[in-house]
């Protein structure tokens, strides 16, 4: 360690501890001096010789300073540093300059080092006013009685020569009225040296005076004790130093001068005083210093010394000192202590310690230090105790021993002075700031902080600078302790608040931002934020103070009681400037750049804003045959970039006039609800450097040009300018007057999102860019958000280039206007139910001046939505819906290609002129329940308006909600005793909630089935409506006859021949494939099937509901070449199917209608529903099927008992293969139980569904198959009691060939009248796979149970 | 410091205290540092976890962050056994948070089940 005395404490101690020479002056001698500036020149002066140094003080100043008057001026002193500093700090350029350039990097090794190699000497780092503060602080403390140093060695007498009798002024002087109260009350020694000055003025007479007195006084006083100075000999007081005479001391002037300094003149300081003077001057100090001061103070312990060893030192002076202390134990009670004067030997030791140390011999003074501090231990003199401690711990750093042991006298001393409570609180500061000092000298910094911190006490001003000395100890200790640092900053900055230095405490604020920057401590950062705002609002910078508060505004971690404040004051304070700021990232309310969505019109233009969030792919892949091919496309792109620079290539197109939609999503952080205002866009629109401004340029100068050959030729170059700036100033215009921005309010409540939708409509060609978007918040701040600035990846809605930089994604290439069609669909339900069919019309308007041709439409789901026929448009609906009799059948145009393929095109001679709109009739279905997307594409061709673009398309997007309305199901079965012939279950279950429907009717497609009921609906439904959740089940017979080939064959050719022939019509109408379900007297006609749009829609049903449809036209294919000698395909399927045989396949429409007047009649109300079954086939089909025939009642005279009775069984294979037919008949009921019983555990379920039907005495009752098997045998056997017998063996046994019909003659014998139920019999087949034939392989076996055939056998009455 | 709003001194105290958490990790092998740091009368706590066992528990590609997590805890009393398993059990807490695969490491923990669990733990042992 460096020697302790160069360090700043030695240097400190140094100047501080030194001895003090009382001055005691006349008035004269102040007036004379004041004529020097400098208000106390003489007095104050101080002499440096060798490092000894006196203290010169006015008697008066010899007392305990007044605490008051102390404290005001330290407190003067911090608000002096805190404007000088903050006047500084506040110049933006040194905002950063001192420590937060440290502080770039965060917390790591970096910032570490930073602070080491960057920081450099120290001194740079702390401000140099703590050391000034400081010593003043200690300064309050001088004179205080318990320590000697303050002592005064030596007394100056002053007497100025104007002085009347100068001698006995001198006497006067040293009078004890006049002394200060510490030498009187006997704290301080009185009999101290005395020296004597007379001070001669030269302005005020001749130096003869003088001298004389000077006399006087040697033969008074003595001749030593006894000078002059003769000073003031400049006559006019011109005479400049050359700097001021007293700086070499001003380092220990006073704080309360070191303030002043700088508001004093200082160029006439001093001005009276020549060289000689301040020679004179200062030989006088040398000389009383080491003349009198230093040789007075060696004699003074010299004595003392011989005084204290004679009492003190040895063992046995030690023992009776011991002694004698322990007897005074208990008379002492006083808290600070026995009260000693300055001739108790106790003082003495002291006394002699002090001026040991004073005079450097510190051995000297250790070893007196140590011998007194246990006496005022033993008598518990505690504040004496700790000063000699502190002194102990002084003395021990000075001589650069031990270091433990000063740090424990320091520490000792602190806690001495601690315990003394209030009394010894300034003690306390001092000794604490020595100790802190010594620390740090000895690179202990951690620990001088802990000590400046325990400082602190109840002066909040006092402890805010302790607390930031503290701050600056963690930040110079290795490795810096920069948390400790920010946080002892803080604490430090609201000690300043509390004692209003407000700019103290932004200072110190502002110093700790750096450290939490870039952390994730946030109510920290919030807290330090909001507080200097608040202060500099309150110093009135509110500029400041918003760049602070805006950082606290989005702080989502904070109660809602602290957001509101935040919003609060912030708003406050923005509103206090006067002026709306621009903010460029204001976080509140929170932009999610992520979802901004750019929405623009090309060629591709949307009906609406749901048809412009759907995917692109969507579109893509509807619009794929409708835009022209992509060769085309490729052509039209190299005309395009022969027409736009290459730049621009890339670019989006807009179209002027049309509006650019954005969609952002802004996001309140907050609890509380704020307002947001004016949200618009920010956009540049500058003309195409290329196409737009060159042109146009060009065009003026031509312009111009003209214009000068027609003026005669006056100014060429003027004109030409004249036409550059009109180009100019065009460029300047545009934001206002050629682009159009919306402006959106809307307030957010807290933790609200919302999406906002702004747009921007180009009114001029060139090229636009989508700069950023721009808000008010609280129509008090401007917020900016530039959205190039955030390298978020971004999306731009239409995906075209999503691989692109977004900044091209935000511009536009804007070209000339062009005509866009609109498009509307009428009255298209959003909510409706299953079935709904109904006629629609889509408008297409233009709204342009140029006519738009070529309409194509494309429809994504073509089950729900067919484009009709232009003259239905203003047809009656549902009238037109109906067959037509005896007039023409609308011919089903052919459309199946069109219907399959989704597209339709408009009749070519159709055009949308300008200013006008089309009208166009859709049909609409509800082909299943769902939330169906529908998408439709328009596409349309505009004639020569723009190279760049030929073509557009209109999507329109339309979600709708198809509710479940009936649940329609159809079980087809073979009915058992007619061959061709099938029983219809229809099971019809209304799921809807509150809707009634009326039944209308159930029709089959295809003309070769005829349908009729079984029993009157009336009877099933009298009232012909279904409720909410009523369920119908209804039977119907379907007849299938080959015969109507035939008619099938002429009402086709009929159709192709687009109806000509009048005859078919009747051959037609007798066949039945619509079942009226409704009112039986209802005139009403039937709807048309077969006729659009039922018939299309039902195509599409086929096609979506099974693959049918294909089948069919497969198959057709295949016959197509047989049979195109008959011309006609359509009769493929039909002749298929006949003949095939087995493959009965039918389709039904079963149409219901809303009674009229049950709802409102509104227009939005569904009229008529149809629900379509596609390829319904009979569930059970066995390849043998069989009819027994006979005489269904027969009479007989019962007097011959045998009744015999012949029947018929007639069976059918109709499958491919070789049937071998078993037939079992049996006679008793309880036989009959076993086979059924195999049969049914033998067979798979479906063989036991069928239909049959048994005719019990209501004969309108319905019991289905699965009751009928199990429960049939059973009751046969109970209700059969007339027993039959069969007739002939009981087994037969045939072989069918493959689509053959063989004929069984039974027998059976009755012996009593009444009702017989033939059914006790089983067929048994086998089919033997005929070689290759392997399509029934499955099925090659089965068991049928024989179907209840009812014979009535009467009694006879009559007599043969 | 005694102010109203003082829901930031928490923070504070516990940040500051980290500059001796740096310096003590480093020194010893305890996990659980009693009573580093005391400001009035709180108390800071700390409990450091072992780096490697957590580099070693996650996935490869995450081994580039050095994860020093500490459990900072402020408080008053000087029950040490409650602090050392309520310190044990949220490590554990922690541990399950940080398997979260969506989970990034040094981020704030948003899940309101851990808030609730260390509640309850903080309920049961403090």
């Amino acid at each position: 360690m460096a020697d302790p005395a160069s360090t700043p404490l030695g240097k400190m101690l140094l100047e501080e501890i030194t001895p003090v020479v009382m001055v005691l002056c006349t008035p004269y001698v102040e007036e004379s001096c004041l004529k020097n500036v400098p208000v106390r020149t003489a007095s104050d002066q101080p002499y440096r010789l060798r490092k000894f140094k006196l203290r010169l003080f006015y008697s008066s100043d010899i007392r305990q300073p007044n605490l008051e008057v102390a404290k005001e001026r330290l407190k003067k002193v911090i608000t002096h540093v805190g404007e000088k500093n903050f006047l500084e700090s506040s110049d933006p350029s040194q905002v950063n300059n001192l420590l937060s350039s440290k502080f770039t990097f965060d917390f790591d090794i970096f910032s570490i080092l930073a602070v080491g190699f960057l920081g450099g000497p120290e001194s740079e780092m702390l401000p140099s006013w703590f050391q000034f503060f400081n010593k003043e602080l200690v300064r309050t403390l001088s004179f205080s009685d318990h320590e000697a140093f303050d002592h005064p060695v030596a007394c100056l007498l002053v007497v100025s020569s104007k002085d009347d009798e100068p001698v006995n002024r001198f006497v006067d002087l040293f009078n004890t009225n006049k002394l200060p109260s510490l030498l009187n009350d006997g704290a301080m020694d009185p009999k101290i040296m005395k020296h004597y000055l007379l001070l001669h003025d030269n302005q005020d007479g001749p130096f003869n005076k003088a001298t004389k007195l000077l006399a006087d006084m040697r033969n008074a006083f003595g001749q030593n004790d006894c000078q002059i100075i003769c000073f003031n000999s400049s006559q006019d007081g011109k005479i400049h130093h050359q700097d001021n005479p007293w700086a070499p001391f001003v380092n220990y002037l006073t704080l309360r001068d070191y303030y002043k300094s700088d508001a004093l003149p200082t160029e006439n300081l001093g001005g009276f005083l020549n060289l000689d003077d301040l020679n004179e001057i200062k030989d006088f100090m040398q000389e009383l210093s080491s003349k009198h001061i230093i040789p007075y103070m060696e004699q003074k312990i010299r004595v003392l010394n011989q005084q204290v060893s004679a009492t003190r030192k040895g063992f046995r002076n030690q023992i009776k000192n011991l002694w004698w202390r322990k007897g005074k134990e208990d008379t002492i009670d006083t808290p600070n202590g026995p009260v000693y004067t300055f001739n108790s030997i106790e003082s003495q030791i002291r006394i002699l310690g002090d001026y040991a140390f004073m005079l450097g011999d510190y051995e000297l003074a250790l070893s007196n230090y140590r011998l007194i501090s246990t006496d005022y231990k033993l008598d518990k003199a505690w504040k004496r105790y700790a000063g000699v401690q502190e002194m102990m711990g002084l003395t021990y750093f000075l001589l650069d021993q031990s270091r433990k042991e000063a740090e424990y006298c320091m520490e000792n001393a602190f806690n001495t002075y601690l315990k003394l409570g209030s009394a010894g609180r300034r003690n306390t500061t001092r000794c604490g700031l020595w100790w802190a000092e010594m620390l740090k000298t000895r690179d202990q910094l951690k620990e001088a902080a802990t000590v400046y911190f325990r400082i602190c006490g109840e002066d909040t001003l006092h402890s805010a600078v302790m607390l930031e000395q503290a701050s600056f100890c963690y930040l110079l200790s290795k490795p810096p302790m920069l948390h400790k640092y920010g946080f002892h900053l803080v604490l430090s900055g609201d000690h300043y608040k509390k004692c209003d230095q407000i700019k103290h405490a932004i200072r110190t604020y502002r110093s700790a931002i750096p450290v939490y920057k870039g952390t994730t401590w946030s109510l920290i950062k919030d807290h330090v934020h909001f507080h200097i705002g608040q202060w500099y609002a309150l110093l009135g910078m509110y500029d400041v103070a918003v760049t602070h508060m805006l950082e606290v505004l989005a702080s989502t971690h904070q109660s809602k009681t602290t957001q509101e404040l935040f919003l609060r004051d912030f708003l406050q304070i923005v509103q206090k400037t006067g002026k709306t700021f621009e903010v460029l990232k204001l976080q509140l309310p929170v932009i999610n750049i992520s979802s901004l969505k750019v929405i623009f019109e090309d060629q591709r233009t949307n009906a609406s804003a749901a048809a412009a969030r759907v995917k692109e792919s969507l579109w893509r892949s509807l619009e794929e045959d409708i835009i022209p091919s992509s060769t085309a496309r490729s052509n039209w792109l190299e005309l395009q970039s022969k027409i736009m620079p290459r730049k621009y290539k890339e670019s989006n197109i807009c179209v002027a006039g049309e509006a650019l939609k954005v969609d952002i999503e802004f996001k309140n952080p907050l609890q509380i609800p704020i307002s947001v205002s004016s949200v618009s866009l920010m956009c540049e629109l500058s003309a195409n450097p290329e196409e737009g401004k060159l042109p146009k340029c060009m065009y003026i100068c031509i312009h111009a040009f003209t214009v000068f050959l027609l003026l005669g030729g006056s100014n060429i170059l003027l004109l030409y300018a004249t036409a550059d700036m009109g180009v100019l100033h065009d460029d300047c215009r545009d934001i206002n007057s050629c682009l159009i921005l919306s402006e959106v309010d809307f307030s957010l409540e807290g933790g609200e999102t919302t999406v906002v939708q702004l747009t921007v409509t180009p009114r001029i060609e060139g090229i636009l860019k989508i700069v950023g978007v721009k808000w008010k918040l609280s129509s008090a701040v401007v917020g900016l958000c530039n959205f190039e600035f955030n390298p978020v990846n971004k999306r731009v809605g239409r995906g075209r280039r999503k691989q692109h930089s977004p900044c091209s994604d935000l511009k536009f290439l804007v070209i000339k206007s062009l005509p866009r069609l609109e498009g509307f669909i009428h009255s298209l339900p959003e909510k409706t139910y299953a079935g709904d069919l109904r006629p629609l019309v889509l408008e297409l308007s233009n709204q342009s001046k140029f006519p738009v041709k070529n309409l194509k439409m494309k429809i994504s789901n073509p089950r729900f939505l067919y484009a009709g026929n232009q003259k239905e448009l203003n047809a009656d609906f549902p009238a037109c819906l109906k067959k037509k009799m005896n007039v023409e059948k609308s011919g089903r145009h052919a459309s199946v290609n069109k219907t399959l393929q989704n597209l339709y095109h408009f009749p070519e001679d159709i055009s949308v002129q300008e200013e006008t709109s089309l009208s166009w009739p859709l049909w609409f279905h509800a082909a299943v329940p769902g939330n169906i997307p529908l998408y439709i594409t328009i596409y349309y061709e505009m004639e020569g308006v723009s190279s760049i673009m030929k073509y557009r398309t209109l999507r329109m997007h339309y979600n709708l909600q198809v509710l479940p309305s009936l649940d329609v199901s159809f079980q087809l079965s073979t009915r058992p005793s007619r061959l061709q012939e099938f029983l219809l279950r229809m099971d019809v279950v209304n799921k809807t909630s509150s809707e009634c429907f009326q039944v209308h009717q159930l029709s089959s497609i295809g003309q070769q089935w005829e349908i009729s009921l079984l029993q009157p609906v009336d009877s099933i439904l009298p009232s012909q409506s279904l409720f909410a959740g009523q369920s119908l089940s209804c039977f119907f017979m379907l007849k299938h006859s080959p015969l109507d080939l035939i008619i099938l064959k002429i009402s086709l050719q009929d159709r192709r021949r687009s109806s000509t022939s009048e005859d078919s019509i009747p051959s037609l109408s007798h066949i039945q494939s619509d079942v009226r379900l409704g009112p039986q007297d209802n005139s009403e006609a039937f709807f048309d099937v077969s006729s659009s749009p039922l018939a299309d829609f039902h195509d599409c049903e086929r096609s979506s509901q099974g693959m049918s449809s294909q089948v069919v036209n497969f198959l057709a294919l295949t016959f197509f070449i047989c049979i195109t000698i008959n011309q006609n395909l359509m009769l493929l399927p039909f002749i298929f199917f006949l003949y095939q045989g087995c493959e009965y396949k039918v389709d039904f429409v079963f149409i219901t209608q809303l009674p009229k007047g049950n709802s409102d009649s509104s227009s939005n109300t569904p009229l008529v529903f149809s629900h379509h079954a596609c390829d319904c086939s009979p569930s059970s089909m066995s390849p043998i099927s069989w009819l027994v025939d006979g005489p269904r009642t027969i009479q007989h005279n019962f007097s011959d008992p045998l009744c015999e009775v012949n029947l018929k069984m007639t069976i059918t294979n109709s499958s491919d293969a070789i049937a071998s037919v078993h037939i079992n008949t049996f006679d008793s009921p309880s036989s009959n139980n076993q086979p059924i019983d195999d049969a049914t555990a033998s067979q798979p379920p479906e063989h036991q569904s069928g239909w049959s039907e048994i005719p019990i005495v209501n004969d309108t009752k319905i019991i289905t198959t699965e009751a009928l098997t199990t429960c049939v045998p059973k009751s046969l056997s109970l209700e059969s009691v007339p027993q039959f017998i069969w007739s002939g063996t009981s087994s037969t046994k045939l072989v069918l060939q493959p689509r053959s019909t063989a004929e069984i003659p039974l027998q059976i014998c009755v012996f009593t009248p009444g009702i017989y139920d033939i059914s006790n019999y089983v067929l048994n087949w086998n089919l033997t796979p005929d070689g290759e034939n392997q399509g029934e392989a499955n099925k090659s076996s089965g068991v049928c149970q024989g179907y209840p055939y009812y014979l009535s056998v009467l009694e006879s009455n009559f007599k043969d | 410091m005694q102010r109203e709003d003082a829901a930031q001194l928490p923070q504070f105290i516990l940040q500051a205290a980290l500059d001796i958490v740096q310096d003590l990790a480093w020194t010893t092998s305890a996990m659980i540092l009693k009573t580093i740091d005391k400001f009035n009368d709180l108390v800071v706590s700390v409990y450091v976890t072992d780096d490697h066992i957590l580099n070693i528990s996650k996935p490869i590609h995450f081994l580039h962050f050095i994860i020093h997590t500490r459990f900072m805890l402020l408080h008053d009393s000087r029950s040490d056994d409650g602090i050392k398993s309520f310190f044990q059990e949220v490590h554990e807490l922690y541990i399950k948070s940080l398997l979260n695969p969506l989970y990034l490491p040094g981020s704030r923990i948003t899940s309101s089940h851990f808030d609730t669990k260390v509640g309850a733990l903080a309920r049961k042992y403090l």
